[in-house]
């Protein structure tokens, strides 16, 4: 049943906005943008800035009792001006933009202009609405109030008191979303200052969504800090792949480096926000330590050899154990990996007779908002395709004791470092073969006769399905280090040596995948868009 | 480790406490605040941790009232604190010679303690006693009508009994013909000392019993038709109010008296809680009965501590004769008032921003709609009444509502304390019936003419928020409509007198740093614009002016006037834009450079 909709006109335009939204969000369904700083859609209202000021007419029965448009006298908030039938608002008059500029000198005569130095240029709504609604020159010529200009909020805000704008979105964030009330205001007027009680600083895993959150550079990310002008930036539409919980996320990366990941709106999922542990998980992709070239270890030494040469010896080699009979393979995968890496990981298991399939679970506390227990971001896809066991992780214990025993002769690892879920150096060491598929060097990398460099979440596309069945993108934002490529491909080129070629394209893998698993049918690449699809899983 | 406090202090706290619902109890912040500075001597960290623990609320939540209300300090001040007012009607009167006079004698700056720890001295913003400037405070206790002698003798008194000693009220002087006194006639008799008594012998809670036998909704309809209206600041229909209360949401509603009294200019609040503590409180209790409410809670301004104190005594009396509490006089009806005590903030007058305070938080005002009378004090139907107005309802009831509607002019019924300070030979509080007399009457008759011989240059006719009017403006008579057509508002009823001798752009000055002081800093235009003009008028008056400041400072006061979250912005614009508009020559010579 769809909300009851309202009759209103914005700038002589009609709009039927639904029932209980404000005037910001009414002109957002006609394209048009109403200026402001202190509103937030996912916030309760402040209304400090004023910059949102519109004209609004409202009907009142009149001395005959017809309804009369009644303008008000003042200049409305819209942020807090509920949509009501018959309403009139006009957006932008000479009224209205006097008011606005108004307000635009108003906070300029006491910001500190950083810019050239301030993290937030380039994405700073004081500098884009001064272009529109700034004055060329200051006509300030007082002392500027002087303010604390580099105070740490915990370890991963840098807070400049000067920047700030005083309009509250922090503070209501941490106390109404991140549920830590622990951001105030000192001080009264002009001299209000935000803080946090000493040794209360932000604490929880939600705190850098205020650094998104403000508007200017007063609340700035430390670990980004002075790191990269953001407008260097290309940004990449992904998903976050510390959880299950799936979260949207933009990379934000320059040439083949990541500086940052950020939160994108989805308000299926995350809404507008993406936990800390999670935006900070970008290292691993620039790591020195990444695989960079196919390895081959042989009595000790190792070998840096081509994709040819090691998919060719890798194929010929699991072939022969596959022909000499007997369930001699197991394959061990990661639900951080790709629906479409994993849908060919079962094919190449399929296609080898392995029977022993599963992948290592990976739980943690979960919290009160995004993060979830399942640390891993696709295991509803490792179970769709059948790599993961019921429940994920159960047969891992049957893979050891397999080795142990001597009935399993080669092992084929992708992204996991199994010795820290009981498969330990010992065992690896029985293996006649071991196949390494990673991103960076772990003991089973280093055991290991091959060693094929894979990719991050970063250097590629694919899915992940989450927590709630919802089947979303990854894009690639860099390119993999040296040698290294993604999962699809290498395993594309195994199957190939092995006689079932596959499509050339994550696209072409994943139309295939639609067309055999059922809850993919009719699901297309398309579809998944930006916003994911939610999938009907039972 | 954590703050070891008193038992003796834990209990009287913990009575305090339960003066606030359950669930709610943050509201006894400042409570806890006032008594743990008086007990340490200032709010450290181990006292905001203590608070925090004690209400339940994030330490934040503690700190940040401490620099909000200027009361309360982190650092210790002297044992004797002395304030003295700088506000406009005071700065008028010298307070400038006092305030000098003090750091000379002490030999101590402002904001710092003297090295024996006995003193400190603070300017502060007014204390609600103009017409008796210059004025001190020293810890609780006013003195008034200082000159420098006075302060050596004070100081010389503390110095040798180690306590401050607390003046005697002054009497009243008799009624003026041109007065026509109704609220103020018990509170003038000679020995009336607003005692239970004092007040039953001059006929006080008589109305009460007379409410007790009307319906509640007659209650309401006899003050609406008497069309009785605030006495505040606003002037808005008092029976009008009343009927907005929503009487069916289900929640307890509230009345809150805003005795916050500190608008620069006006005293009239203080002299019926400092003088008739009874009229309040039965003017209060009618109330009550009125709109439905079982309690109420009276915020009286922190400076007001005396007041507070008188309050409560008088709360006991009328609670030991069975007119505070439980059925109150056999009538079914109960009713229980609390004092709430301020730490300082002029914004605490602004009704929203008084149920913030109250409420135990910042006092930012509130976005209106919701109005309080349907969503107020913890979310509940809520009206706040002024002191002078709450104190007119006895009368209406004793006599009818055709009683008041024969005192005054139509628009403007009744009586008013009108509260005249500045240049004038004899200020003080005068009771005239609204419309029935003129400014210059007020100013010569009563006011016994300007204090130097000097003509009248300017009147600021209801409390330094109203533009001035010029001299030629003299004519007008007091009620709220001819003050509005003349170009100003009647606004607290605050007349502050300037004559030729002022200099205006230094009082213009001062105004503007009353805003600037006072503004919350919530919203942007009143936050940044107010200190903004601050600083131009500062300039303007050092003889650092430029002849685009004229301009400039009405451009800003255009950008603060009409966009603020509320009326603290157009107090703070109208003023300067009626001074540049009046006196226009006096901000060009300013402007090209000339000292003023």
């Amino acid at each position: 049943m769809s909300e009851p909709l309202v009759k209103l006109t914005i700038n002589g335009k009609p709009v039927e906005a639904p029932a209980g939204i404000n005037l910001i969000e009414a002109a957002k369904l006609i394209g048009v943008e109403i200026p402001h700083f202190c509103y937030h859609p996912e916030l309760c209202i402040a209304g400090n800035c004023r910059m949102c000021v519109v004209e609004v007419a409202t009907l009142r029965t009149g001395p005959t009792g017809t309804p009369v448009l009644e303008w008000n006298p003042k200049l409305t908030i819209a942020c807090n001006t509920t949509v009501v039938e018959g309403m009139e608002v006009v957006t932008h008059s000479p009224r209205i933009i006097e008011a606005r500029r108004g307000v635009m000198e108003f906070l300029l005569i006491n910001h500190p202009l950083d810019c050239p130095i301030c993290d937030q240029a380039g994405e700073c709504r004081l500098q884009e609405l001064a272009l529109d609604y700034g004055r060329a020159e200051s006509r300030f010529v007082e002392d500027k109030e002087k303010k604390p200009k580099r105070t740490p909020l915990g370890p991963k805000i840098m807070l400049d008191d000067e920047r700030c704008i005083l309009c509250s979105r922090c503070v209501r964030f941490m106390r109404d979303v991140a549920g830590q009330d622990c951001l105030g205001f000192t001080g009264r007027g002009s001299r209000s200052t935000l803080t946090c009680y000493p040794g209360r600083e932000p604490s929880s895993n939600y705190d850098l969504n205020i650094v998104d959150l403000c508007p200017v550079g007063a609340l700035t990310s430390v670990d980004f800090r002075f790191q990269q002008r953001v407008w260097f930036l290309r940004q990449t539409r992904s998903i976050c792949p510390h959880c299950s919980q799936g979260c949207n996320m933009v990379i934000g990366s320059r040439e083949d480096t990541v500086y940052r990941l950020t939160p994108r709106d989805n308000e299926s999922v995350n809404r507008r926000w993406m936990c800390d542990e999670g935006r900070l998980n970008y290292r691993l992709v620039n790591d020195p330590l990444r695989l960079r070239d196919p390895l081959a270890r042989r009595a000790g030494s190792v070998q840096t050899l081509s994709w040819a040469e090691v998919t060719g010896q890798v194929a010929s080699r699991l072939a022969a154990l596959r022909d000499g009979g007997g369930d001699r393979i197991a394959f061990i995968g990661s639900a951080r990996a790709t629906t479409e890496d994993l849908f060919l990981f079962r094919q190449l298991a399929g296609g080898l007779g392995v029977t022993l399939i599963d992948v290592v679970p990976h739980e943690g506390p979960a919290d009160a908002l995004l993060l979830r227990a399942d640390r891993s971001p696709n295991t509803a896809g490792a179970l769709m395709t059948g790599v993961a066991a019921v429940p994920p992780g159960s047969r891992l214990q049957d893979i050891a004791l397999g080795i142990r025993e001597g009935r399993i002769r080669a092992l084929v690892v992708m992204g996991e470092d199994i010795t820290a879920a009981g498969i330990g150096v010992d065992l690896l060491g029985k293996l006649e073969l071991l196949v390494a598929l990673d991103m960076l060097p772990n003991a089973v990398t280093e055991s290991a006769h091959f060693v094929l460099p894979g990719a991050s979440f970063a250097e590629k596309t694919g899915t992940f399905i989450n927590g709630m069945g919802r089947i979303q993108r990854i894009n690639p934002a860099v390119a993999s280090p040296g040698n290294a490529r993604p999962e699809s491909r290498i395993l594309a080129g195994l199957l190939s040596d092995l006689g079932e070629p596959v499509g050339d394209t994550v696209e072409a893998i994943y139309r295939d995948m639609a067309h055999v698993l059922a809850p993919l049918w009719g699901v297309t690449w398309e579809a998944i868009g930006s916003q994911g699809v939610q999938l009907h899983v039972d | 480790m954590a703050l070891q406090v008193p038992i003796e202090l834990e209990q009287r706290l913990d009575e305090l406490i339960g003066h606030y619902p359950e669930g709610h109890r943050r509201a006894a912040v400042l409570w806890v605040l006032h008594l743990l500075q008086d007990h340490y001597g200032c709010l450290g960290h181990e006292q905001v941790e203590w608070t925090a623990a004690k209400l339940q609320l994030a330490e934040i939540n503690v700190w940040e009232l401490i620099s909000f209300y200027p009361m309360f300090t982190e650092v210790p001040r002297g044992r004797f604190h002395i304030k003295v007012c700088r506000s406009v009607s005071c700065e008028q009167c010298g307070c400038g010679s006092i305030f000098q006079h003090l750091r000379e004698v002490l030999g101590v700056e402002p904001e710092t303690v003297t090295p024996d720890g006995l003193f400190s001295v603070s300017a502060v913003e007014c204390l609600a006693a103009c017409g008796s400037g210059p004025v001190m405070m020293i810890n609780d206790e006013l003195y008034e009508n200082l000159v420098p002698a006075d302060v050596d003798r004070i100081i010389a008194g503390i110095r040798a009994t180690g306590q401050v000693e607390a003046p005697k009220l002054a009497p009243l002087p008799p009624a003026h013909p041109l007065e026509r006194r109704i609220l103020m006639t018990a509170m003038a008799k000679p020995g009336y000392t607003g005692s239970l008594d004092d007040y039953l012998a001059a006929g006080g809670y008589q109305s009460l019993p007379k409410a007790f036998g009307l319906k509640p909704e007659q209650t309401i309809r006899e003050v609406a038709e008497s069309r009785l209206r605030g006495r505040g600041g606003a002037g808005f229909p008092t029976g009008v109010k009343w009927k907005y209360v929503d009487r069916r949401s289900g929640n307890p509603v509230y009345l809150v008296c805003n005795a916050d009294e500190s608008e620069p200019g006006t005293f009239k609040d203080r002299q019926l809680i400092y003088r008739d503590p009874h009229l309040l409180i039965e003017g209060i209790l009618i109330t009550c009965y009125a709109i439905g409410a079982r309690t109420a809670y009276i915020y009286i301004r922190g400076e007001f501590a005396a007041g507070a104190r008188i309050l409560a005594r008088a709360i006991e009396e009328a609670r030991a004769r069975n007119l505070v509490g439980e059925n109150i006089l056999d009538s079914g009806f109960n009713c229980e008032i609390f004092i709430h005590r301020g730490a300082g903030a002029y914004i605490c007058g602004e009704e929203t921003g008084l149920i913030e305070s109250l409420e135990g938080k910042r006092a930012y005002p509130r976005i209106k709609p919701p109005f309080p009378a349907v969503k107020g004090l913890f979310n509940c139907p809520t009206v706040v009444n002024n002191v002078e107005t709450l104190c007119t309802v006895p009368f209406i009831i004793e006599h009818g509502c055709e009683w008041f509607r024969n005192l005054g002019v139509a628009g403007s019924f009744g009586t008013r304390i009108m509260s005249l300070s500045g240049a004038v030979k004899r200020p003080g509080c005068y009771e005239i019936e609204m419309g029935k007399v003129t400014l210059r009457q007020l100013i010569d008759d009563l006011g016994g003419g300007t204090n130097r011989g000097l003509p009248v240059k300017a009147i600021i006719p209801g409390g330094s928020s109203m533009p001035m009017l010029p001299a030629d403006k003299l004519d007008v008579t007091l009620d709220f409509d001819a003050i509005q057509a003349a170009g100003s508002l009647a606004g607290s009823g605050g007349v502050i007198v300037l004559d030729e001798g002022d200099d205006i752009v230094g009082r213009a000055l001062s105004v503007a740093r009353f805003y600037a002081h006072e503004s919350c800093g919530q919203c942007t235009p009143c936050r940044e614009g107010t200190l903004w003009m601050e600083k131009i008028l500062h300039r303007l008056h050092q003889g650092q002016g430029r002849p685009e400041d004229v301009d400039l400072l009405m451009d800003v006061a255009n950008h603060i006037d009409g966009t603020t979250i509320c009326a603290l912005g157009e107090a703070a614009a109208w003023p300067i834009k009626a001074f540049l508009r009046h006196c226009r020559a006096d901000f060009e010579r300013a402007a090209a450079g000339g000292r003023t």
